[in-house]
């Protein structure tokens, strides 16, 4: 570094700044080329198998709905066939947000909740988070749902002992999902 | 020599958790099973080793006004292709590690080695550093999954290795582990934060008594030695 | 939006979720810069302004840049350099104004750039769909739960100093375990409803 002047000193650094920037950026956005398909399709697979675990179908179209009355529910996607919907909600849990996904299988204009699954909550292990988890006390309480309407209560299900809150959460989701699929039905 | 020295430093003597105490966020917050450990470890690891080579490699043409800079944008670089490697191929890994593959960014380690290490010394040392180093974390973050999921959940492996259909390796985090007493006896606490914190205190605790009793024992024997020389000299 | 949710966000990032006892985010300067009550608290708010700004102008930079340009990848190198600029321009309007806390928060003003509550608040609100305000929100009482926790622990430790213990916990094992305590304590908050 000779005597440069401040300016062209500043100048001189900024270009080789700005060269680093451009060859990271450029690797980057060949690695991205590379994976971004396959993200894609991943992330689609993922949805997909939460859908068909709740509500089996071929194809789910989504429909929309009046969010500002149903704050909690992101998505809802029609069924391919008719024989329900599928509703994708975000709520608050006992530790933070929860993502779920709910089955409401349609019969005559009679709403049920056909399964639920949790994809993704930060409950407490061992706790809240036996809601989502593999274990016999998690498929059962999940199961408690199938069948129940709109007025389901926190009575209805084989709440997790422990864990009443996220129970209560869960309980009022599934509430939530039916009265917005009824809404648009 | 000089690479068996390196790699004693990065996994004992020097090693970047225990002994240098940085890049601790991650280490308490994804330690909760096995699977989750080795795949934070590895992608450090991979992460470290590539910015050590490059880094070591420009060292001579960056102008040492903006070398942090430098530094920054390269790694952020690889942590973006690591990141979005895992996303493509392991998606499991990249969801439960969730924010905390990004994060590697902000990681001491990787900024601490490229200024400490990398800026003075080749790339082959650069190389070799990168994989000791990244192996004394990997080695930290398993040995906290080890004994917070043992004690905590009463299994081991968890996610990495099913042994429901015999014993298999899984990549995509479903495998249950090896259940060594059943969860409802396991102190919960250990897997929730409190038992980060609590874990990598005694770890590091444990650490600095080896250490301690390593360094008095070569003092003791060096006294020792001092001693014989000495009857030696007056006989 | 409605207020609900801004109370919400707040009262998670502070007590619930707080970034370090929950989250583990911000623990190197949390450990390295906690042994006096005023360092915390200088830290703390430095980090809160910086966490606020930062927040704000990364989701400007994100929602008006990156994702138009289809450029979402590179969110995380993007968001650093911001972040690095950022703290450059607090430490020189520090070094101007408030020369007694830019003495006191000496080498760890620059740290600021490598703490990861930073970068981790950034890149939660993208990955939460947080909107404008609700990055913000999110931000500010992120540094203000960090705040909470650095001024806490720092009180603690001041008297960690005069008690007695096993010599190997000598320096961070002690302080580790100590911040698990105040972590056990910060559970308490967490059968609060937030609903």
């Amino acid at each position: 570094m000779k005597k440069d002047s401040t300016g062209a000193l500043i100048f001189k650094l900024g270009i080789i700044l700005l060269l680093v920037c451009a060859v990271v950026a450029g690797v980057l956005g060949v690695v991205n080329e590379i994976t971004a398909d396959r993200i894609y399709q991943q992330k689609r697979e993922k949805t997909f198998a939460a859908y068909s675990a709740v509500l089996p179908a071929a194809e789910y179209e989504e429909v929309g709905f009046d969010k500002s009355q149903f704050g909690t529910v992101d998505i809802i996607e029609k069924a391919d066939g008719g024989e329900g919907y599928v509703v994708q909600t975000t709520f608050s849990g006992a530790q933070g947000m929860i993502t779920m996904v709910v089955g409401v299988k349609e019969s005559g204009s009679k709403y049920t909740c056909s399964g639920i699954s949790i994809i993704s909550h930060s409950e407490t292990s061992g706790l809240g988070a036996v809601a989502a988890s593999s274990s016999e006390k998690g498929e059962s309480f999940r199961s408690s749902f199938i069948g129940k309407d709109k007025n389901i209560k926190i009575a209805d299900i084989d709440a997790i002992s422990g864990a009443t809150i996220t129970s209560k959460a869960v309980t009022e989701a599934v509430a939530t999902a039916i009265k917005a699929v009824e809404s648009i039905a | 020599m000089r690479i068996k020295d390196q790699f004693r430093e990065g996994l004992i003597t020097n090693n970047p958790v225990l002994v240098q105490q940085i890049g601790m966020c991650a280490t308490m917050a994804i330690t909760t099973s096995l699977f989750n450990g080795i795949g934070m470890g590895l992608s450090v690891l991979v992460i470290l080793t590539c910015c050590n080579v490059v880094i070591a490699a420009i060292r001579k043409i960056i102008p040492g006004e903006i070398r942090l800079a430098i530094f920054v944008v390269v790694i952020a670089g690889f942590v973006t292709i690591v990141d979005l490697l895992l996303q493509a191929f392991v998606p499991a890994l990249s969801e439960s590690l969730g924010v905390f593959i990004p994060l590697i960014v902000v990681n001491c380690i990787i900024i601490g080695r490229a200024e400490a290490f990398c800026q003075k010394n080749t790339v082959k040392a650069s190389f070799i550093d990168g994989i000791a180093q990244g192996l004394g974390y990997t080695g930290v973050l398993v040995s906290m999954c080890f004994f917070r999921e043992l004690l905590g959940a009463g299994r081991f492996g968890g996610g990495l290795i099913d042994i429901s259909n015999g014993f298999r390796f899984t990549l995509d985090g479903s495998g249950g582990g090896i259940r060594i007493f059943a969860e409802d006896y396991g102190a919960k606490i250990l897997t929730m934060p409190f038992g980060g914190f609590l874990t990598l205190g005694f770890l590091i605790a444990l650490m600095q008594y080896a250490l301690k009793k390593s360094a008095k024992k070569k003092q003791l024997e060096a006294e020792a030695e001092a001693d014989k020389e000495k009857e030696a000299a007056e006989e | 939006m409605s207020l609900n949710t801004i109370v919400a966000i707040s009262l998670g990032a502070i007590l619930t979720n707080n970034f370090i006892f929950s989250q583990f985010l911000g623990c190197c300067p949390f450990l390295g810069c906690s042994d006096r009550t005023d360092t915390a608290a200088g830290m703390g708010l430095a980090v809160i302004f910086v966490m606020g700004l930062a927040s704000a102008i990364c989701w400007v930079i994100d929602q008006y840049i990156l994702i138009p340009l289809k450029l979402a990848f590179l969110e995380t190198l993007a968001f650093i350099l911001v972040i690095a600029a950022l703290v450059q321009f607090v430490e020189m309007f520090l070094k101007k104004t408030v020369p007694s806390l830019y003495k006191a928060l000496g080498i760890y003003l620059p740290l600021i750039t490598t703490n990861c509550a930073v970068l981790g608040v950034v890149l939660l609100n993208v990955q939460n769909d947080y909107n404008f305000i609700e990055s913000v929100v999110y931000g500010i009482t992120g540094g203000i739960g960090f705040m909470l926790a650095i001024v806490l622990f720092a009180s603690v430790r001041e008297r960690v100093q005069f008690s007695d213990y096993p010599e190997c916990f000598e320096g961070f094992p002690i302080c580790l375990v100590s911040a698990g305590l105040l972590a056990l304590a910060f559970m308490g908050f967490s059968g609060m409803s937030i609903m």
